[in-house]
């Protein structure tokens, strides 16, 4: 359902873009609406009311008017702005790839309540526990279930088996866990570990609110990691931008500076 | 109405006016005064606006020191021996250098980067002048890199990158204060800046 002529909406922004002279092009995932668009004139001017409300990852809340192409932002203030998170540049390409597969799974004119919750959940999870990649496998996994993808994780997605042990691989392209028995045609499929499996469910079951405490040795979170990342993008259908800072940044060796 | 759209007598002026219709905010209705202008404009004024945009084009050269645009590399500022060498000041963009040139409280040089970091843009260092950057640092004869990005996401993330990068080096890594805007007001101010002025806070 469409928006009112005027509305309100509370909502995490996330992205933005220049818009004219002064004016910003905001993308902001509402609890209400879903994912709204709307120009917020004047913001880049310092002496504007509402400098500094459109920053990525600024929970925001607004009175919107609908226009014919864009919605303007008639008032805004800010609710929460995620200071910790941004002070810490990993911290912040994080919460800024949580932003980009917001943008990429919610969609305009139609809210989805839960997917806003996710996020905001995240980046409070990531803001708490800097350094703990297990917020963000737990964000991409119920990014899915939010989002109607959740992958099949207890049975054999083909002959519909349950799992047992030891005995299983996983494709995003049929939707999830396969037994060694099937075969379907043309779909990639990934070998995934027993472990992998029982890190999953364990996410699937947790809550944003309690993650569980969990020491996982490099190259299980990196299994993990690839298997969530391969059915994230396989709905995405496109490049995810923020990955490859977040990679270089992984990968940075400082620059040798005589002192 | 394009390009297309005008009457084939005047091909010249379609040209003009498809060319003036690139120009960022400029649709085709204002292109097209604009052409039109500029046809009524007396021959040495066109003249002089098409010999700009030549000359522009012809000796606009990165500065090799600061990056900066320039007509002669070394730039004025880098050229001026009355600088204060010891201190950068990294900036985003060559607008930022004219804002800081005309508070006449800084001295020393700058570092155009071009740009900011912006992982939602896929816009990353190798795409800026960052390495230049660096490379100006480390003859050791700058004792402070100021970093005057654009306090917003993409600034700051430029700021930290650089920041993390110089970690133990023997450089004062410094960025402009936060805080609130002359003629502002506290109600309106978000709760970031606002506590950000707090830990500023200074004696009067």
């Amino acid at each position: 359902m469409p928006p009112p002529k005027t509305y309100r909406a509370e909502g995490l922004v996330l992205k933005n873009v220049s818009f004219g002279e002064a004016d910003l092009l905001v993308t902001v995932y509402s609890r209400e609406w879903g994912k709204v668009r709307a120009v917020a004139k004047g913001v880049k001017r310092t002496s504007s009311k509402m400098v500094g409300h459109f920053e990525p990852l600024t929970v925001v809340r607004l009175a919107l008017a609908r226009g014919r192409t864009l919605d303007v932002v008639n008032q805004g203030e800010v609710a929460e702005n995620f200071g910790g998170l941004k002070s810490d540049l990993p911290n912040l390409t994080k919460g800024l790839y949580v932003a980009e597969l917001v943008d990429g799974f919610g969609s305009e004119g139609s809210a989805n309540p839960p997917l806003y919750q996710l996020a905001l959940d995240t980046l409070a999870n990531l803001e708490r526990t800097p350094g703990d990649d297990l917020a963000l496998r737990y964000f991409e996994l119920h990014l899915l279930r939010v989002s109607g993808f959740m992958p099949e994780l207890f049975h054999c997605v083909e002959c519909r088996s349950p799992l047992e042990p030891e005995k299983h691989r996983f494709s995003p392209d049929v939707g999830g866990t396969l037994c060694l028995d099937c075969h379907p045609p043309n779909v990639q499929v990934r070998n995934m570990s027993l472990r992998a499996l029982k890190v999953l469910r364990l996410l699937n079951r947790s809550r944003a609110d309690s993650l569980p405490r969990l020491e996982m040795p490099a190259p299980l979170a990196k299994e993990v990691g690839t298997l969530l990342e391969s059915a994230v993008l396989y709905w995405l259908d496109r490049e995810i931008r923020s990955n490859s800072f977040l990679r270089h940044l992984e990968r940075a060796a400082k620059v040798e500076i005589p002192s | 109405m394009t390009a297309e759209h005008l009457p084939s007598t005047a091909p010249s002026l379609a040209k003009l006016v498809q060319e003036l219709n690139k120009l960022p905010g400029v649709g085709p209705k204002s292109a097209q005064r604009l052409a039109y202008h500029i046809i009524r404009l007396p021959n040495e004024e066109a003249f002089d606006l098409a010999e700009a945009i030549n000359a522009v084009k012809r000796n606009i050269v990165f500065c090799d020191e600061c990056q900066n645009l320039t007509d002669a590399s070394p730039c004025l500022v880098c050229g001026n021996s009355q600088r204060n060498r010891d201190q950068i000041c990294a900036v985003e963009d060559p607008l930022d250098v004219l804002a800081l040139e005309r508070t006449r409280c800084y001295q020393g040089l700058y570092h155009v980067l071009h740009g900011a970091i912006s992982p939602l843009n896929g816009i990353g260092p190798e795409q800026l002048k960052i390495k230049e950057l660096f490379r100006r640092l480390t003859d050791n004869s700058v004792k402070e890199l100021i970093i005057a990005t654009n306090p917003t996401v993409e600034g700051e993330a430029t700021a930290m990158y650089i920041n993390r990068h110089l970690e133990g080096a023997n450089i004062k890594v410094t960025h402009l204060a936060r805080g609130l805007p002359v003629g502002g007001t506290l109600e309106y101010s978000d709760g970031l800046t606002l506590s950000r002025a707090f830990q500023g806070r200074q004696e009067i």
